[in-house]
């Protein structure tokens, strides 16, 4: 890992991140309908529309627009929001913080329950653990996060029995407990679903790791069992577990999509949608380009983990 | 060695072995009886699937779940083993009975200090705090003939060579000064010539430590060298056992004498008859090879990796119907080579064949890729799963346009014939036949193709003693026959002598060695050849007078 | 496929799969009572004799919606997918049987497409062609592309360097020839074993876009528009919601188990019992 590999990743990502708005504004090119149109609603007169397109500046050619954003953006200006007429790093900017706090604590949580269960299920093959943490694997994996939020809501938020509320947002500075109350049932579902696909990833690879020569090796060499599991198995299964972990990140940045949809939760997928409903351009174009940042960044850390945890790949 | 007085460390009677699995019980090892006693080396000799490596399992007492004892015992310094509770043979692995593995990359532990995995052994059983086991762990390695052990303990697996690696293992084995070792193999996964310091090292703390050795191998030749009495084991029976010098010497078994037939003899010549052309049909002319050029960007800073020369200015000839042997150690480039004149590979120089020269891979056309056939190593790999025997076979007849339509069923029918298998093999598909037979069908396939030349890849290396041998006599057979030269790459020195007429030797991509197979022991060889030759060793009784 | 029906996954998979066919197939003409009719005096009932799974906000039967549902939420799946896959395979085999600068450029380009998560690029892509069951359908399809491009071009690169490959191409056959019979033969397996799991998954996201009001359009009786229809009722009673919503998992479940079991029928070493 040498100052020329971390160069050049970041390198990449710079790349693909240009690759990335300028598919975005290659969709937008397709779009029926702007933003002129959405402020003003279907009946509007032609004029009326022409003169705000003008007025914010969408009569411009595509490829003009795009240049100035970008020309923008290595500013550190986002531009406008067309819609709401505030500037887009404040409207992005609380809206980031709210998700990546939602989007933190349930990352914090599915680590520290996936692994070890995942762990668990693969050094007892074949027990009523193993089923049933493969159970809840495979239905955890097959319900989509609207399904599993719903579900849940039924559950711990009806009105008969309202252990948790139903959806909103207390900040954590305002009021911690009020905070925590509301995260709690969001969390849990972008949650649950990560977890079951996370601790079906571990438990194969722990199997692997289990079966493969060199446990056999220090099995052999007769090393009590905890130590091989702890000190032989259990290194060599993380590596892996954390690739598949970097990979779903790109799954809990849709998922907090739908969540915050849900749940009221005034972050960027909400806010997204919102932009999205409005065709508000470079609140759309903000929120796209923060997203795929964040991910391409956290695989680049789980990249580094990975290298920390394995020699090999180190010194490659 | 073994006076009837002696009790011996490991005492196997009878034991039977059996695996449940959902089509039945099915036998793994019967009546199995052997004993060594203390200091005495024993080899137990078998092919793959004999069940030689289940016994080492079943004496380590480490089997899968559906195994089960059916009869019999093993008993270690007379303690009955099969009646240990499972903690008790944790405490008694690596202690009194430890193990030496085939694949010294797969049995050390990839994120952990070597260092650490020899410590760790002293710390459970000799109850050594970290420090002393480590200092011990060094001094272990430094036995084993390791030259800067301090630093080696610090070294993860993949910074070590395959040899140092199996020092490790070996020293880790040793460590706690067991009753018993059981070797596994130790040197299949290494190349001559390391396999040879291996061999050595074993001799030298087996001199030192006086412990007894359980040593399972394939290789008969370096069994005679090692053992002191051998067990030869086929499908899961002891069919032979006795002093080496007895059993070599005057094998009473069938599957024994079929064994002994089968180890590659030098003075027993296989080969076609000397051929008289003096034009050759195949000059190479300084043939290079270059690898990994590295990224602009990386060359740019400076960081690029070095560019690895795969085959470096190579010259050699081949006259039709002669074979000429390509021997060389694992990355010698002689598997290089052969790319490059099956055109799979770059190369810079010049090809001559035939009178016609190629300068380039996109030089070679049709004419010669249908002159010059290849056949591969490994016979799982290169034939297609999906594709019948029959398919297979008539694919070069219709793309050289060998054989009317018509006849395409009856020419496969007689290819079959040629290599010795049934015509009801056309129909069949690879996943249908053994390792051997799927090797024979390679063949029968570059045969079809009527080429000049055949250029055969370590055809015999992935295959079991007694298959190797019957390869071989095909090979030379299907020479004789089309009269086709040959290029046979291979590193068992032995097995070239038998089958070539001259023999070219490689290291590290260049060829520093070519003479006339009778030549291969005068003493104006080159030191490297002499070295390899060392290292291959024959049954000692095979060598005309006994020891 | 025996394989597959003597593993125990593979035989509830495809259970669930018969059904979940079954439902989508036949389902329309199987369901006892209009989808869209009112029974204004039974709303927000729960199950009974006379509505198996219950009713609606409107009374609707919540099995007949179901069962006309079927056909939109699974063949949405199934197409996008499809679409997906094959262009993604095309993609894929290009790159890997081309190597070299083409194959560079493709993965670059892939690389950039990939660098977004899924469902932001699927939302991206429907709002902007206006929503609706078809344009969803194209936009999971998009989505899906860059993934299965890239599963692919591993499958072919895993198969070129294999021997008989290289036998071929020492043989002097034509690139047609190595391309179409020993490559793609071979390479096909794994691309079809993920596909099985991709359906799953667009059948998630279809039923997510529904449910946000980009996908399917009133007055179908897609499961997630279900669920977003009656989300407002669901604490009145809860079956409304549960009853689509548990559709869905079972039938991605389904060909989850399927997948998995075909993929171990096709690789016979991960058989860990």
């Amino acid at each position: 890992m040498t100052l020329a590999y971390l160069l050049r990743r970041l390198g990449a990502i710079a790349i693909v991140m240009a690759i990335v708005t300028l598919a975005v504004f290659g969709i937008t090119m397709v779009l029926p309908g702007n933003a002129a149109l959405m402020i003003l609603g279907e009946h509007a007169s032609a004029d009326s529309l022409i003169a705000l397109e003008r007025q914010l500046g969408l009569d411009r050619p595509i490829w003009e627009q795009y240049l100035d954003w970008v020309w923008g953006v290595l500013h550190g200006d986002f531009g406008m929001s067309l819609r709401l007429s505030l500037p887009v790093s404040q409207v992005v900017g609380t809206a980031f913080w709210n998700s990546a706090w939602l989007a933190l604590i349930a990352l914090a949580a599915v680590t520290m329950v996936a692994i070890p269960l995942g762990a668990l299920a693969a050094l007892k093959r074949g027990s009523v653990w193993d089923l049933g943490i493969g159970l809840f694997a495979y239905v955890g994996t097959a319900m989509p996060e609207f399904v599993t939020a719903t579900l849940l809501l039924i559950l711990l938020a009806s009105p008969e029995w309202p252990i948790l509320p139903a959806g909103g947002f207390v900040s954590p500075s305002e009021n911690l407990g009020g905070f925590i109350n509301h995260v709690i049932l969001p969390a849990s579902t972008l949650g649950l679903i990560l977890m079951a696909h996370i601790s079906r990833q571990v438990r194969s690879e722990m199997a692997e790791v289990l079966s493969s020569d060199y446990v056999r090796a220090a099995r052999l060499k007769g090393l009590r069992g905890r130590r091989v599991v702890w000190r032989h198995a259990l290194p060599n299964a993380l590596a892996p577990a954390v690739a598949v972990i970097s990979l779903d990140i790109g799954y809990l940045l849709g998922g907090i999509i739908v969540v915050e949809e849900i749940f009221a939760w005034p972050g960027l997928g909400r806010t997204l949608i919102y932009a999205l409903q409005n065709r508000d351009l470079p609140v759309i174009q903000a929120i796209t380009l923060l997203l795929a940042v964040v991910y391409a960044l956290s695989n680049l850390l789980a990249d580094l983990v990975i290298a920390w945890l394995d020699p090999r790949v180190r010194h490659a | 060695m073994t006076g009837p007085g002696t009790a011996p460390v490991l005492d196997v009677r009878g034991y039977g072995l059996v695996y449940d699995t959902p089509e039945g019980a099915v036998q793994a090892l019967a009546d199995v009886t052997l004993s060594v006693g203390p200091g005495e080396t024993h080899a137990l000799v078998g092919e793959s699937g004999s069940g030689k490596s289940t016994l080492a399992w079943a004496i380590m007492r480490h089997l899968p779940a559906n195994a089960r004892d059916v009869s019999g015992t093993i008993a270690l310094s007379g303690e009955d083993i099969l009646a240990k509770s499972p903690s008790q043979m944790e405490a008694l692995r690596g202690r009194r009975v430890a193990m030496v593995f085939q694949d010294p990359s797969a049995a050390l532990n990839p994120t952990m200090r070597l260092g650490d995995q020899i410590a760790e052994v002293l710390m459970r059983h000799r109850d050594m705090d970290r420090d002393a086991a480590l200092a011990e762990g060094e001094a272990a390695l430094a036995r084993t003939g390791i030259l800067h052990p301090e630093q080696m303990m610090r070294r993860y697996p993949h910074e070590a060579s395959g040899g140092e690696k199996q020092r490790v293992v070996i020293a880790t084995a040793f460590a706690c000064q067991p009753e018993l070792i059981i070797f596994d193999e130790p040197t299949t996964a290494l190349d001559i010539l390391t396999a040879q310091q291996i061999l050595e090292l074993f001799l030298r703390l087996r001199s030192e430590t006086g412990v007894a050795a359980l040593y399972i191998s394939h290789d008969l030749g370096l069994v005679s060298r090692i053992a002191d009495r051998v067990s030869v084991i086929h499908e899961g029976r002891i069919v032979e056992t006795g002093p080496v010098s007895e059993v070599f010497r005057a094998p009473r078994d069938a599957y024994t004498r079929k064994l002994m037939a089968a180890v590659p003899r030098p003075e027993v010549r296989l080969a076609v008859p000397e051929p008289d052309a003096a034009e050759a049909v195949l000059k190479v002319r300084g043939v290079s090879v270059r690898y990994g050029e590295g990224g602009w960007l990386a060359r740019l800073i400076g960081q690029g990796p070095a560019p690895f020369y795969g085959a470096r200015n190579v010259s050699l000839d081949v006259r039709p119907g002669e074979l000429l042997g390509l021997v060389g150690a694992s990355g010698s480039g002689k598997s290089t080579m052969a790319q490059v004149l099956s055109g799979l590979r770059d190369f810079s120089g010049e090809v001559v064949f035939d009178g016609r020269s190629f300068a380039a891979r996109t030089d070679f056309d049709r004419a010669y890729r249908r002159d010059v056939q290849i056949v591969f190593q490994h016979p799982d790999a290169s034939l297609n799963p999906r594709q019948t025997i029959g398919t297979i076979l008539s694919r070069p007849l219709r793309l050289y346009g060998l054989c009317p339509t018509g006849r395409l069923r009856a020419r496969v029918r007689e290819l079959l014939e040629m290599v010795l298998l049934p015509p009801e093999f056309a129909n069949r598909f690879p996943h249908e036949l053994s390792g051997g037979q799927k090797q024979r069908v390679a063949i029968a396939r570059a045969f079809a193709a009527e080429p000049r030349l055949v250029i055969c890849d370590e055809i015999t290396a992935a295959l079991d003693v007694s298959v190797q041998a019957a390869v071989a006599r095909l090979l030379t057979d299907l020479q004789r026959r089309s009269g086709a030269a040959c290029l046979f790459i291979t590193h068992d020195l032995n097995l070239i002598r038998q089958l070539a007429h001259r023999i070219a030797v490689m290291q590290r991509g260049q060829i520093v060695d070519s003479f006339d197979v009778a030549d291969a022991d005068a003493p104006d060889r080159h030191a490297y050849t002499r070295s390899l030759l060392k290292a291959v060793p024959l049954p000692a009784e095979f060598q005309g007078e006994s020891p | 496929m025996r394989d597959i029906l003597r593993n125990p996954a593979g035989l509830a998979g495809t259970m669930l799969l018969a059904l979940v066919l079954g439902a989508a197939l036949l389902g329309p003409w199987l369901a006892p009572y209009d989808p869209q009719l009112f029974h204004a005096s039974s709303r927000l009932q729960g199950p009974s004799a006379e509505f198996w799974l219950g009713t609606d906000q409107y009374g609707r039967d919540l099995l007949s919606r179901l069962l006309h549902g079927a056909p939109s939420t699974v063949f949405f799946g199934l197409g996008a997918t499809a679409l997906g896959v094959a262009a993604g395979a095309v993609i894929g085999v290009i790159a890997g049987v081309a190597g070299g600068r083409v194959d560079s450029i493709i993965m670059r380009v892939l690389d950039g497409l990939l660098a977004m998560p899924e469902l932001l690029f699927t939302l991206l892509i429907v709002t902007f062609l206006g929503g609706g069951a078809t344009q969803a359908m194209l936009a999971v399809a998009l989505t899906f592309t860059p993934g299965m491009a890239r599963i692919a071009r591993s499958s072919v690169l895993s198969v070129r360097t294999r021997e008989y490959v290289l036998a071929a191409i020492a043989r002097g056959e034509s690139r047609a020839w190595i391309v179409g019979r020993e490559v793609l033969p071979n390479a096909l397996g794994p691309i079809i074993v993920e596909a099985t799991i991709r359906v799953s998954f667009a059948i998630m996201i279809g039923a997510t876009l529904g449910f946000l009001g980009l996908g399917a359009q009133p007055p179908s009786t897609e499961w997630g528009l279900m669920v977003a229809e009656a989300r407002q009722f669901m604490f009145r009673n809860p079956w409304c919601v549960a009853v689509p919503g548990i559709a869905i998992a079972i039938t991605a479940m389904g060909f989850n188990l399927f997948g998995d079991a075909m993929r171990d029928a096709f690789d016979p070493k991960r058989n860990r019992s």
